[in-house]
């Protein structure tokens, strides 16, 4: 489904990404962590083209987004991304938040977008906010908006970063219960967390990076319990 | 007799000139600044120059110097009066000098209130796929035209009172008319006390339309 190859990406003099190569396969859940800084929300931001590469391919559902000729916008409706910040469009109902995208990118008509609309904020729990604004709701129910904006796109794959940093604790679980429904409904996701319960529980594989790079990867339970190199054992040690 | 009563049909004829050069260049101004300043934010650096250079142009010289150079000067060099015609090259000229001399500062407030709306906006628009236009159209310009409101209302307030320097280049709006006025009355204090209270009653009821308008956003939409 995602396929990197040896991508790199500098601002300016400074090198970012240091040549990231890795695969993700069609349902697959892959969980990434690594310290603030190395680079995680710049790899899962080359995925949908919100930044550049500077070198490397990227292939998504059999598009090269790296290829100058493929159209970004086509790329991204089958891309979802939810953001630390949420990110809702706060001049919009919680109801218009959803079905924006599948209008004006789609042209789905009104009738239909809002009946599936209906359907996902029923899926994330928050059937009765329709009518609300992004600001009258709770951190966990935005976010949970957020991924429901996201899927009324029908995406292939679901990028993550960091989806319940900016949330206070006791909203965490029903941020990640939905985005666990949708691994088990088989979503392919790509996900940039510090909860190593979930990454456990619900990754396939955990991806760990560190300076621009992926130091190791590999299945949760034999990463976590039987890291290989020092760096990720230092890492784990800090946030275990 | 009572020169202000005799002579408020003249007057009255300016106030209406002065009204319809404020409301063309009130409209005139907001599309120019608009299409200025998504061309001083775009990607493609020769329109950025282009804007850029306008807006320093009329905001560095005096708009009076503008009217001068563009509504009486051009004629001297450019066959301009065959063109438009000899009545109405003036009028055209005025009206189209004073609202790009007005969307010269309007580009800058439409700019600011673009760049004043959080980058994870546009982020997320462009996460569902929405192209540049659709993202400005949707997302970023429907945030950021809130907080221009009070600005433009400025900017239109201004717009108005610069009316007033359309006499000099032979614009028969208000002020022109009290000259007249008073050159055959001499009924100075009278006739200038008045103008000033026509641009007066003008002005605030234009700000106090716009307040309403403003409470009125507050309350549908946050
Ligand atoms: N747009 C940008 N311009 C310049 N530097 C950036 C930009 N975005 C990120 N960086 C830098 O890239 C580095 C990695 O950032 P990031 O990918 O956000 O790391 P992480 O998500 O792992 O914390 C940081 O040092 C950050 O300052
Ligand atoms: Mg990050």
């Amino acid at each position: 489904m995602i396929n990197v190859k040896d991508l790199h990406k500098s601002f300016g003099e400074n090198e970012i990404l240091k040549g990231i190569s890795t695969h993700v396969a069609e349902k697959e859940v892959v969980v990434v962590i690594g310290p603030s800084g190395s680079g995680k929300s710049t790899f899962l931001r080359c995925l949908n083209g919100l930044e550049t590469a500077t070198s490397g391919e990227i292939e998504i559902a059999g598009m090269v987004l790296t290829d100058p000729k493929t159209n970004i916008h086509m790329l991204r409706q089958h891309v979802g991304m939810v953001f630390q910040q949420f990110n809702l469009f706060r001049h919009l109902t919680i109801l218009e938040n959803v079905t924006i995208g599948p209008r004006k990118v789609k042209k789905v008509a009104l009738a239909e977008a809002n009946k599936v609309a209906r359907e996902l904020l029923a899926k994330v729990g928050l059937v009765g906010k329709e009518a609300s604004y992004p600001d009258e709701l709770s951190g966990g129910q935005q976010q949970r908006v957020a991924i429901a904006r996201s899927l009324a796109m029908g995406p292939n794959v679901m990028l993550f970063d960091e989806p319940t940093s900016a949330l206070d604790p006791e909203m965490v679980g029903e941020v990640l219960q939905v985005m666990k429904t949708l691994a088990i409904e088989g979503m392919t996701m790509v996900v940039v967390t510090h909860e190593m319960g979930f990454a456990r529980e619900v990754g396939h594989r955990v991806i760990f990076m560190d300076d621009g790079l992926i130091v190791e990867e590999g299945v949760p339970k034999a990463l976590f319990s039987d890291p290989q190199r020092d760096r990720t054992k230092s890492f784990l040690a800090k946030i275990l | 007799m009572d020169p202000i009563r005799q002579n408020l049909p003249v007057l009255l004829d300016g106030l209406r000139l002065t009204i319809q050069y404020s409301i063309v260049a009130i409209i005139l101004m907001v599309v120019i600044g608009l299409v200025a300043a998504l061309m001083r934010l775009s990607t493609v650096a020769p329109l950025r120059w282009i804007a850029t250079a306008y807006v320093e142009i009329f905001r560095s010289t005096p708009l009076l110097v503008q009217l001068f150079f563009i509504v009486l000067g051009l004629p001297a060099i450019l066959p301009v009066n065959q063109w438009f015609g000899q009545l109405t090259y003036p009028i055209l000229a005025a009206a189209l000098t004073l609202s790009l001399n007005e969307g010269a500062y309007v580009t800058e407030i439409i700019r600011a209130g673009i760049l004043g709306v959080d980058r994870g906006q546009k982020e997320a628009a462009q996460s569902i796929a929405m192209n540049g236009f659709q993202t400005m159209r949707y997302i970023v310009l429907p945030q950021a035209f809130k907080r221009m409101i009070p600005p433009l209302v400025n900017q239109a307030a201004q717009t108005i009172k610069d009316t007033s320097l359309l006499a000099p280049v032979g614009i028969a709006e208000l002020v022109y008319k009290g000259e007249i006025v008073i050159a055959e009355t001499f009924a100075s204090f009278a006739i200038w006390g008045l103008i000033a209270a026509l641009y007066f009653v003008l002005i605030f009821s234009l700000s106090k339309f716009a307040s309403y308008l403003e409470r009125r956003l507050q309350v549908d939409k946050r």
